[in-house]
């Protein structure tokens, strides 16, 4: 009986050698060092004081260091710049084989005689891809933080902006009105034939997209809000930016399809397409941004 | 040293512009003008990639029918620029939208009052 219990308290001890474990110590004469506090507690008119002081600190230092490190990065680069090559050299290292081959072939790859579009929407389709969508969460963006609605409105903000409409309304801007009944249809004109040559002339989707905007701004601040509304309200709005964005991805990935597999391409103006596709995204984008900032409504 | 400045002129004023917006988005109290010198910045890297691009007698990249007989500038600078705008315009549009936010929350753009109140405002 006695040997059983000595056996299975042998077997423990040993188990609790294999895991590690030591026979407790005898803590009986350990006292713990008692050390003082080390941060004395300071009272909260203390904490504030002092807290007031590093602010005050940080806003005497803040401009002096700011000014220095901006003396020290103009200095690099200007040290920099000096050891460029020569502006405007033919043989400078940036002029390299890439711009040739893009020089020689791009209207052949693409179709399009001006090389720049043929880069941004041929050969780097991908990055205006990603262009379009920064623009397009910009707008989303400044839609989340700007946009009014019965939640974030409070009655005075209404009132005022009834006010301010009522106004607007009595008070017609003769000159404005004159002058943008003549100009508009001259910059929508402009910006489709902007739009439209973007393969064979300076222009293409983001200037005749801007121009475009421009003239819908114009548009909207010669004949009001209201009327405004008649030719482009919030779900014509969306819709037509939306369309731009998924018209540009589902156009440029049948582009990188057909081309990559060989196939035999009926669709010459694609590029005009794809242009066209820009243009819209980004004239929504300007149109957004004078709304979104003026009134907060679309 | 000064026929260098003369030679690189484009690229020495692309700094100072550079310098001009660093020291302003850095050292202005008021939340609009940094924005202002961000966009100073943003100008300066257009205006040195523009001019990184040109060749001296060369002529816009549109190739039509006339060859490779004139000489062309060189078309990716100018792509980069068109891209480094369109980023641009974002980032300021947006950072306006927040200033407005913050206007309407706390009654400034100042830095100094701006910081004061919403600590006020954690307490």
């Amino acid at each position: 009986m006695s040997k059983d219990r000595e056996r299975a308290r042998f077997t423990r001890r040993l188990t609790a050698w294999v895991d590690g474990e030591r026979e407790p110590k005898d803590q009986t004469l350990f006292v713990m060092e008692q050390h003082p506090p080390r941060h004395v507690r300071q009272s909260e008119e203390e904490f504030q004081r002092r807290e007031e002081d590093r602010l005050r600190k940080f806003f005497n230092w803040y401009p002096i260091a700011a000014a220095v490190i901006c003396a020290v990065l103009v200095a690099i680069l200007l040290t920099t710049v000096m050891s460029m090559p020569g502006f405007g050299e033919e043989d400078n290292p940036i002029n390299n084989e890439v711009s040739d081959r893009y020089l020689e072939y791009g209207a052949e790859d693409t179709g399009s005689e001006n090389v720049v579009t043929a880069m941004i929407i041929g050969y780097r389709g991908f990055d205006t891809l990603g262009e379009s969508c920064v623009l397009f969460l910009a707008v989303a963006a400044v839609m989340i933080l700007l946009l009014r609605d019965r939640k974030n409105t409070s009655e005075l903000e209404v009132r005022q902006i009834e006010r301010d409409e009522a106004e607007a309304m009595s008070h017609e801007d003769l000159i404005l009105k004159q002058v943008a009944w003549v100009l508009i249809p001259f910059i929508f004109l402009f910006a489709i034939y902007v739009l439209l040559n973007g393969e064979t002339s300076p222009g293409g989707g983001f200037s005749g997209g801007t121009i475009l905007g421009a003239g819908l701004i114009l548009f909207s601040a010669a004949f009001g809000f209201r009327r405004m509304q008649v030719l482009m309200n919030r779900r014509r709005y969306s819709a037509v930016r939306t369309f731009g964005l998924l018209l540009y991805g589902v156009l440029y990935g049948l582009y990188i399809f057909i081309g990559a597999n060989g196939l035999p391409n009926y669709l010459t103006g694609m590029i005009l397409l794809i242009d066209l596709a820009v243009g819209l995204v980004v004239a929504c984008t300007m149109y957004g941004f004078y709304a979104l900032f003026s009134r907060g409504e679309i | 040293m000064l026929s260098d400045i003369l030679q690189n002129r484009y690229a020495v004023t692309a700094v100072i512009l550079f310098g001009v917006g660093f020291t302003n988005l850095m050292l202005q109290q008021n939340l609009l003008r940094k924005v202002i010198g961000f966009n100073i910045m943003d100008s300066a890297i257009f205006l040195l990639l523009a001019s990184l691009g040109y060749i001296d007698g060369g002529v816009a990249p549109i190739v039509g029918d006339r060859g490779f007989d004139p000489l062309y500038i060189n078309p990716i600078p100018s792509g980069l620029v068109l891209t480094g705008i369109v980023v641009s315009v974002s980032i300021t549009a947006f950072s306006l939208a927040l200033i407005q936010r913050i206007y309407r929350r706390y009654g400034t753009i100042e830095m100094r009052e701006l910081l004061e109140r919403a600590k006020k405002e954690d307490d």
